[in-house]
């Protein structure tokens, strides 16, 4: 008798859940923007830029600004309800290191399948981690915004250029090129 | 029986077809000898032994022994395995990002007690490696299972920028016949003469070669410059542990420090000044702890900054050969748990 040789990884991913993007996408008019930052330097800064830019130009009433305060973990179930339960629409990151890139997108396909519209910004350094993380999440293909690597060393200034260079993906992923 | 190298070597192929290898060939897992792993634990097959919530994955009992048998472990090793593996659970680090993190931590596993001799354990010259086949392979299992069961491959959800020289391969025995302070499991929480295991997370690791002075002050200032160097200090503050060779650990021993006099030494002694900082672009410290160039120091300023914060920072360790005055400072990646786990008896 032969012997088979076993499988050591317990068998393919999960994508238990199945695809789920949020639909309709968001109407930015009048929408609370929620600004979920990780802690990474520079994130704040950036999001808080996105945010003022939504507001000022896509007429977004205003912004809730939240903190998951460990970059590498699922946002907590609590935040990502009172986020959800008061924005139409949410902009994550930065996700410019190896667990906190995959985190930030497992966080946008969480926001998603809660029926909010997430727009994730990973640094291109990341793009790899982020695809494979949405696939992993079971949402193989889920378009998030790059931003070029590195964030964590450039100046207010700068932070402020590049999440203006940021903003037409991110109105593209919130509101599907709508607005 | 005439051994088949060409089955073995076509079962090898197959498992790095699959993408299950560490870059090594492995040993292809089959039924029988797994269930000899299994018959080493009480525990059940079933029981789920770690969960990985970024990638949504739970490693079992039998999953860890499959990969410990990839790794090359011999069955009566499966104990330590799942003892080393359950101590990396406590560390906050290996729960965390840290499998993922661009840093590459290895793991530093440390096998205590009389395992050590029953297993053969290396404790003594070359504890580093490699050589020795429980060394090697209890660190190499951990590897297999964050890799297979975790799916944490390299270049996609593990981003190591560079990696580190060590990781998966660094398991030492602690060589307590020739340390002058109890176990390091004993000042983890365990009763003298367990059986136990500890992790931690490394950086990297570098040497200090110090053969020339019985004076113990100086040796201790010699680890203390190694250990402050800039290069490792991203946040406020770093960890950094000691793994003595015998010669530096009796010297300090001999002269009255006990492994706590050592921690509170290192702890005084190890920083930088303020303007050293500021010339390495880390002098200034953000709300998120994380240390960046302020520039707003003064280029003179002399204010001294410790780097430990406290004993935890500071695991204490004894291995290697008596052969020469040399001992490894280990960086922590993250605070160590300070815990040891005991390895669970054979039924």
């Amino acid at each position: 008798m032969v012997n088979a040789i076993l499988d050591p990884t317990g068998g393919a991913a999960g994508a238990r859940l199945g695809v789920a993007l949020a639909s309709p996408r968001a109407r930015l008019e009048g929408a609370t923007i929620g600004l979920l930052e990780n802690t990474k330097h520079n994130a704040a800064l950036f999001l808080e830029e996105l945010g003022r830019l939504l507001v000022d130009r896509y007429g977004a009433a205003g912004v809730l600004a939240r903190t998951k305060r460990a970059f590498a973990l699922p946002v907590p179930d609590e935040l990502l309800e009172e986020i959800a339960g008061s924005c139409q629409a949410v902009v994550i990151g930065v996700g410019d290191c190896g667990s906190c890139s995959g985190s930030a997108v497992a966080d946008g396909v969480a926001f998603e399948r809660r029926g909010i519209p997430a727009a994730v910004i990973c640094t291109d350094a990341f793009a790899v981690t982020a695809d494979a993380m949405a696939a992993l999440r079971g949402a193989p293909g889920y378009r998030y915004a790059t931003t070029a690597h590195p964030v964590a060393v450039l100046t207010p200034d700068e932070v402020r250029k590049r999440a203006e260079e940021t903003l037409p993906q991110v109105v593209e992923i919130l509101a599907g090129g709508q607005g | 029986m005439t051994l088949d190298p060409d089955n073995a070597q076509a079962a090898i192929e197959y498992c790095y077809d699959q993408g299950w290898s560490d870059g090594l060939p492995v040993v292809p897992a089959s039924r029988p000898l797994v269930d000899a792993f299994l018959a080493q634990t009480r525990r059940s097959p079933k029981e789920v032994i770690g969960r990985n919530k970024q990638v949504d994955r739970e490693c079992t009992v039998e999953l860890a022994a499959i990969n410990a048998a990839m790794a090359g472990c011999r069955p009566e090793y499966f104990p330590v395995v799942l003892a080393a593996w359950e101590a990396l659970m406590r560390d906050r680090a290996a729960g965390g990002g840290g499998w993922q993190s661009t840093s590459g931590p290895a793991p530093l596993i440390v096998v205590n007690g009389p395992v050590r001799t029953r297993l053969g354990f290396n404790c003594g010259g070359g504890v580093f490696g490699p050589g020795y086949r429980p060394n090697a392979t209890v660190a190499r299992a951990i590897g297999l299972i964050v890799r297979n069961v975790y799916g944490i491959l390299p270049g996609v959800l593990e981003q190591a920028t560079q990696g580190l020289p060590g990781r998966w391969s660094i398991c030492l025995g602690e060589n307590e016949e020739e340390s002058p302070w109890p176990p390091l499991a004993v000042a983890a929480g365990q009763p003298e003469g367990t059986s136990a295991v500890s992790a931690m997370l490394l950086r990297t690791c570098e040497f200090v070669d110090n053969r020339h002075t019985q004076d113990p002050e100086q040796v201790l200032w010699d680890i203390a410059d190694t250990i402050s160097r800039t290069g490792s200090l991203i946040f406020r503050d770093t960890s950094a542990g000691v793994v003595f060779g015998p010669e530096h650990a009796q010297l300090l021993g001999k002269s009255g420090f006990s492994r706590e006099d050592v921690q509170a030494w290192l702890v005084e002694h190890c920083g930088r000044t303020r303007a050293q900082l500021r010339r390495a672009g880390k002098d200034g410290v953000g709300e998120n702890g994380v240390r960046f160039a302020d520039g707003t120091t003064d280029p003179d300023d002399e204010t001294f900054e410790p780097i430990l914060p406290s004993p935890q920072h500071v695991p204490v360790m004894v291995a290697g050969s008596r052969n020469a005055a040399m001992s490894m400072v280990v960086r922590v990646f993250g605070l160590w748990s300070g815990q040891a786990v005991p390895v669970e008896g054979v039924r």
